[in-house]
Parts: structure tokens; C-alpha cells; sequence
């Protein structure tokens, strides 16, 4: 992939960026959370970015919520999923202050609502509903819902990078950040698909199996990477295959990103030398090229 | 246990999530609103007939009015699977374009936010939209990551986030597949609306509508959304495991209206369904018209284009037992 590829993505996206200091999903749209830390990482390192990511974590900062969760946009009053994000590029960035631990508390208490105790009975009484085993909790979209796959797979990216850079003693909730980390990784693994990926995170359903996604796949064995407990290979095999049979731009960003974060090398691909108007898109694109900042979503990865 | 006990206990826990609060709220006596509804029931062989003919006629029965509106078109986007019909066709989405264009529209956007795809672009790629929709690009809007604005009361939340492209339409279009549903029977107009509610904010899936309930979220949508007409696409369905694994089923019909509960109704007894054990349209009472002796139809009747989609053991009790010779 050329330097020009990436160099366009780059300068699309510093001059792309709002206001505010965040970026939109898409160009002269409001400010998200997701896009905004996609970008960040994407131009994390860069002396021409250097102005640019300084406005984008002020405004970062500035959205976190006073129980330790961050909202997805402005004048959203919920806690979300990207807090994960948030932590991640706390982690990239070396902030391992207050507000970082704060954002760890909050992952650390916030865990799929299919645990109760009503539930579990639901699921007792008619297991063909759903093929998976609803005891084992990742995380959810927003609290008081169902885990699944991406939300849980951010998370624990979020946490053991977390965990690798101060170590368990350094954290707060040492004891249930070990326990959290290792029964996600379990229900990961639980709702993997026939087909040996995953979707969003129902394998069956009424008793019948549900087809993977590729970019599902991707992002759920980057929440798994550093598990040695599941047969690694075949599904980077698998990972290879989509990625040169996927025509969505997104699932080829995401499936580059998790082959290069596994050490592999993605194959060769036809590709749009011209950046997506679809900001997030973008980001993903510069963090998935090979002199991209795809180590950053590793579990050790800081520039 | 009882059937109905555990199917309204059950039915919501789509990928474990529990929703049982909402289910049993506004259940009773079917009276609906005050007005008369008219449905319209256009056949409509295959999707190379002409379908602007059909829809152009649709809408002169049903009274639509799009004169100088900006009108948003929301077809049914999910997944692609070239062989199942689970999207709502691009012919027809293409007819509603050229409708609203003959018919004196001021703008017309295309808009969805899948359910469980994040990225809308490919799936609208693979359903041949952006291929075959003139200027598709520059209509077409991603709901899952719009700008979002507060509407409040949503079920028993204070407030809910709606994308700004849905909240300023002068017009909703719901543009649905006329298809079976493994959770609530069958999924119109009315459910096709849960499109309009941003994964940017809520997920993919959007499991709060769940946890509040599906027939109960499904209600409060079409509360919020009250500018709202139906174009069903009823060429080819789905039956079975609907609305993803289900089987292709050619009905033949195009069903239009503006009153979407009537809309769905009318759908579900040309579905071989009774309406009124459908959840969600028991529950739709205050939002327009389920009794059949208070849909004025127009064009077919639906005795004459009924066919038996196959259901689910779930729902076998939703069967239809007949239709009254007069509709």
C-alpha cells in the first residue's frame, strides 16, 4: 500500500476534524466519541498532528461522566460503550491519572444484564432461545442490556493494556479486572459460530445457527488476543479468507488490523486510493496500514 | 405453563435480553382512533412490471399528499443474502423515488440504520441500492450515525435520541418487506421503524428496544413518529424464520396507507395472520385502526391475495381462521 494512501487519510483527517476538537462519523457532522478516538489513534505520533490530537483530548477529557463512564457525543447524558476506547487511548497517550482509573472502575462494574437471576431462569427453561451460555458476562452497548461481541472485545483490549502497562497491582479492583477479563474472554469463546467466527453475538437462535461477520470476527479476536486458549491458527486462517473475500471497506479495515496485531501480514487487495467521505472508515484504514499505528489496539501497543 | 404465558415472557429475550415489563401494557378492547382508515391493495406480479404505475395509483386511492415535503424513505435493510429477500427490493425503492418525484415532493432522502451491520454503505451496495438509485450517495443517510437530538418519554425512560434526519422529515415513508418475525409474529410498517433508532447511541443491536419490550418499543416509535405512510412490499416475502433465515414467499402485493397500524393489519390477514393476536397491534389501539369492519380497503380485497405464510410453531396460534367475505 503506498504512502500516498496513507499520507491522504492523514491529511483527510486532520482536515476534517470539528471544532470542537472531535470528529464526526462523516465531515461537518457532530462530534463522536468512537470517530473521535479513531482518529486520534490513527494520528497518534504525528508532529503535524500534534495541535490537532491536543484539541481532540481536550475535548475527550471533557466527556467523561462523573461516575467514570464517557458519553458517545455531546449533550448525550449516558454512559457508553467507548468508554473502552477512552481507556485505550488513555493507555496509548500514558495517562494513567485519576480519570483514566476512574474509567477502569466503571468497566470494571459494568457487565451484561442476561445475569439475573430471572434471566438465567428464562434461559434454564427454554434453552433453544439463544445457543449460548448466558451466565458468562462481557459487556454491553449501554448498561442494563445484553452483552455482546464488540462492546465486550473493546473492553478487554481496553483493560489488558491497561493491566500491561501498570500491572494488576497498579489498577483499581485488581482481583475482579482478573476475573472480568477471564470470564469475557470465556463468553467470546462461548458465542464463536459454527463457522468459526462471530457476529454480533448470538450463535443460534431458536435452535438454528447464525453466520458469522467478517468484521465481527476481526474485532472480537482482537478482545482475544494474548488468549492462548482457542485454536489461534485456523481462525486467522479464516481471518485471511474474509479479508480477500470481503467487499465491505469497514470488515477489510478490521480484519487488516486484527492479522497485523496477530503478526500477520494481510494479502494484497484492491484498494481506493481516495479516503472514504466516512471519517471512522478513515481511521481505520490509516490504523490498518502497515505503517500505520495498528499496534495500538495490541494489548502492549504504545508509540 | 401456558402458551401465551410463555410466549410474551419469552419472545423479547432475543440474544438473552429479558423485556418483560412493557408486555403486558395496553392490552383491551381494539377500538382504535375515531377516522376510518383506507389501505390500499395493489397487485404487483414481479419487479419488473411497472411499480410506479402501481405506486402512483396507490397513492391517489390512499389520498397521499408529498406537494413541496421533504420525505424520508425508510426501507428494510438488514443483511444481504442475494437468494432470501430479507431487504426490501431496490425496484421498489426506486418507484417510491420516482412517486414522490411525479407526485410534487420537495426532497427525497433514503434512510437506515441497520440493526446488526455496521456498515450500511456495503449492505446497501449489496442490495444493489447505491448501484441502481440515481444519485444515491448524496441521498442516502446512515441513521446508525446521524446527528442525534433528545425526544423525551420513551416507555418508561425519560428521554430517547432520534436522528435529526428522521425527526425533520415532513414525511416518513416506511418502505417494508412483507415478512414473518420470530419474535412478534410479523414485522410491517410499524416495526420497520426501529431502523430509525441510532446504533451510534444504543448499539448494534439496539437491545434497549428489547429490553423495553419489542411490541411496546415498536408502539412508542410510531407515537413519536406520526407523519408517517406505508409502502409494503409484498412481491416476494418471507416466511418461516423470519425476518433474516426465513424463506423467500411470492405474495404479489403491494400494500400502501397512512395508517400504519391499519397498514400492518391489512398485511397480516393477506399473511394468512390474525392481527389481533399479533401483540404489538393490540397495542397500537390509540394509533389507528386494527378492526377490520374500520379499514376502508381499497384496490384488492385481502381475501382475494390472502396466502398462508408458513409460521413458527411459536406462533402457530396466530393463525388466521378466516376472513369475513366483505374484506
Amino acid at each position: 500500500m503506498s504512502s500516498t494512501y496513507i499520507q491522504a487519510r492523514r491529511e483527510w483527517l486532520l482536515a476534517s476534524q470539528n471544532r470542537d476538537g472531535g470528529w464526526g462519523y462523516f465531515p461537518d457532522a457532530q462530534s463522536w466519541l468512537e470517530p473521535t478516538i479513531y482518529a486520534m489513534l490513527a494520528l497518534h505520533g504525528r508532529e503535524e498532528a500534534k495541535a490537532a490530537l491536543e484539541r481532540g483530548w481536550r475535548l475527550v477529557r471533557g466527556w467523561q461522566m462523573p461516575d467514570g463512564a464517557w458519553r458517545p457525543a455531546a449533550g448525550i447524558d449516558q454512559p457508553c460503550w467507548a468508554t473502552a476506547l477512552a481507556v485505550t487511548l488513555h493507555c496509548v497517550r500514558g495517562a494513567h491519572d485519576e480519570p483514566f482509573r476512574r474509567g477502569v472502575r466503571w468497566l470494571v462494574g459494568t457487565k451484561g444484564a442476561e445475569g439475573t437471576l430471572v434471566n438465567r431462569m428464562l434461559h434454564w427453561l427454554r434453552p433453544t432461545l439463544i445457543g449460548h451460555d448466558s451466565t458468562l458476562l462481557g459487556w454491553p452497548w449501554v448498561p442494563e442490556t445484553t452483552s455482546w461481541v464488540e462492546p465486550t472485545a473493546h473492553a478487554l483490549v481496553a483493560l489488558k493494556k491497561a493491566r500491561a502497562a501498570l500491572g494488576v497491582g497498579g489498577l483499581p479492583e485488581p482481583a475482579a479486572l482478573g476475573e472480568r477479563v477471564r470470564t469475557a474472554e470465556r463468553m467470546l469463546l462461548n458465542r464463536r459460530c459454527r463457522d468459526g467466527g462471530w457476529n454480533y453475538g448470538n450463535r443460534q437462535v431458536l435452535g438454528e445457527w447464525v453466520a458469522s461477520y467478517p468484521e465481527t470476527t476481526a474485532v472480537a479476536l482482537l478482545g482475544l488476543h494474548g488468549n492462548g486458549n482457542f485454536d489461534r491458527d485456523r481462525a486467522l486462517d479464516g481471518v485471511v479468507r474474509l479479508h480477500g473475500q470481503t467487499r465491505s471497506r469497514l470488515a477489510r479495515a478490521w480484519l487488516a488490523l486484527c492479522l497485523r496485531t496477530y503478526g500477520r501480514t494481510p494479502g494484497p487487495v484492491e484498494v481506493d486510493t481516495h479516503p472514504p467521505r466516512d471519517l471512522m472508515l478513515a481511521a481505520l484504514e490509516t490504523l490498518a496500514c502497515a505503517e500505520g499505528n495498528h499496534a495500538l489496539l495490541g494489548v502492549e501497543g504504545r508509540a | 405453563m401456558s402458551r401465551k404465558w410463555s410466549r410474551r415472557r419469552f419472545l423479547p429475550l432475543a440474544g438473552g435480553a429479558a423485556a418483560m415489563g412493557a408486555a403486558g401494557c395496553g392490552r383491551g378492547p381494539r377500538r382504535g382512533t375515531g377516522a376510518e382508515a383506507r389501505v390500499a391493495v395493489l397487485k404487483a406480479a414481479s419487479y419488473s412490471q411497472d411499480l410506479v404505475d402501481v405506486l402512483v395509483r396507490g397513492a391517489a386511492l390512499c389520498g397521499l399528499d408529498v406537494r413541496g415535503k421533504r420525505v424520508l424513505l425508510k426501507p428494510n435493510l438488514v443483511e444481504f443474502d442475494s437468494g432470501a429477500g430479507i431487504n426490501t427490493d431496490v425496484a421498489l425503492v426506486g418507484a417510491a423515488i420516482e412517486m414522490c418525484r411525479r407526485l410534487g415532493a420537495a426532497e427525497v432522502r433514503i434512510g437506515e440504520g441497520p440493526g446488526h451491520r455496521r456498515d450500511t454503505l456495503f449492505l446497501a451496495e449489496a442490495a444493489g441500492y447505491r448501484g441502481r438509485l440515481e444519485g444515491f450517495d448524496q441521498r442516502f443517510v446512515d441513521l446508525n450515525r446521524d446527528d442525534v437530538s433528545p425526544v423525551a418519554g420513551f416507555a418508561d425512560k425519560g428521554r430517547i435520541y432520534l436522528p435529526n434526519s428522521a425527526l425533520g422529515a415532513d414525511l416518513i415513508i416506511s418502505l417494508p418487506k412483507m415478512k414473518t418475525h420470530h419474535w412478534v409474529g410479523a414485522t410491517l410498517a410499524m416495526k420497520n421503524l426501529f431502523g430509525l433508532v441510532p446504533g451510534g447511541v444504543y448499539g448494534w443491536p439496539k437491545n434497549l428496544l428489547h429490553y423495553v419490550g419489542i411490541p411496546r418499543s415498536i408502539v412508542e416509535l410510531n407515537r413519536i413518529f406520526r407523519r408517517t405512510f406505508a409502502i409494503v412490499d409484498g412481491i416476494v416475502g418471507m416466511e418461516g424464520n423470519g425476518p433474516i433465515q426465513g424463506k423467500p414467499r411470492s405474495c404479489g402485493v403491494v400494500v400502501m396507507g397512512s395508517d400504519l397500524v391499519a397498514v400492518d393489519a391489512t398485511c397480516c390477514r393477506i399473511m394468512g395472520i390474525d392481527p389481533e393476536q399479533v401483540e404489538y397491534l393490540n397495542m397500537a389501539a390509540a394509533l389507528g385502526q386494527v378492526d377490520a369492519g374500520r379499514i376502508r380497503q381499497m384496490g384488492e380485497r385481502p381475501a382475494a391475495v390472502r396466502q398462508d405464510f408458513l409460521l413458527i410453531d411459536e406462533f402457530r396460534h396466530v393463525r388466521l381462521r378466516g376472513i369475513p367475505a366483505r374484506i
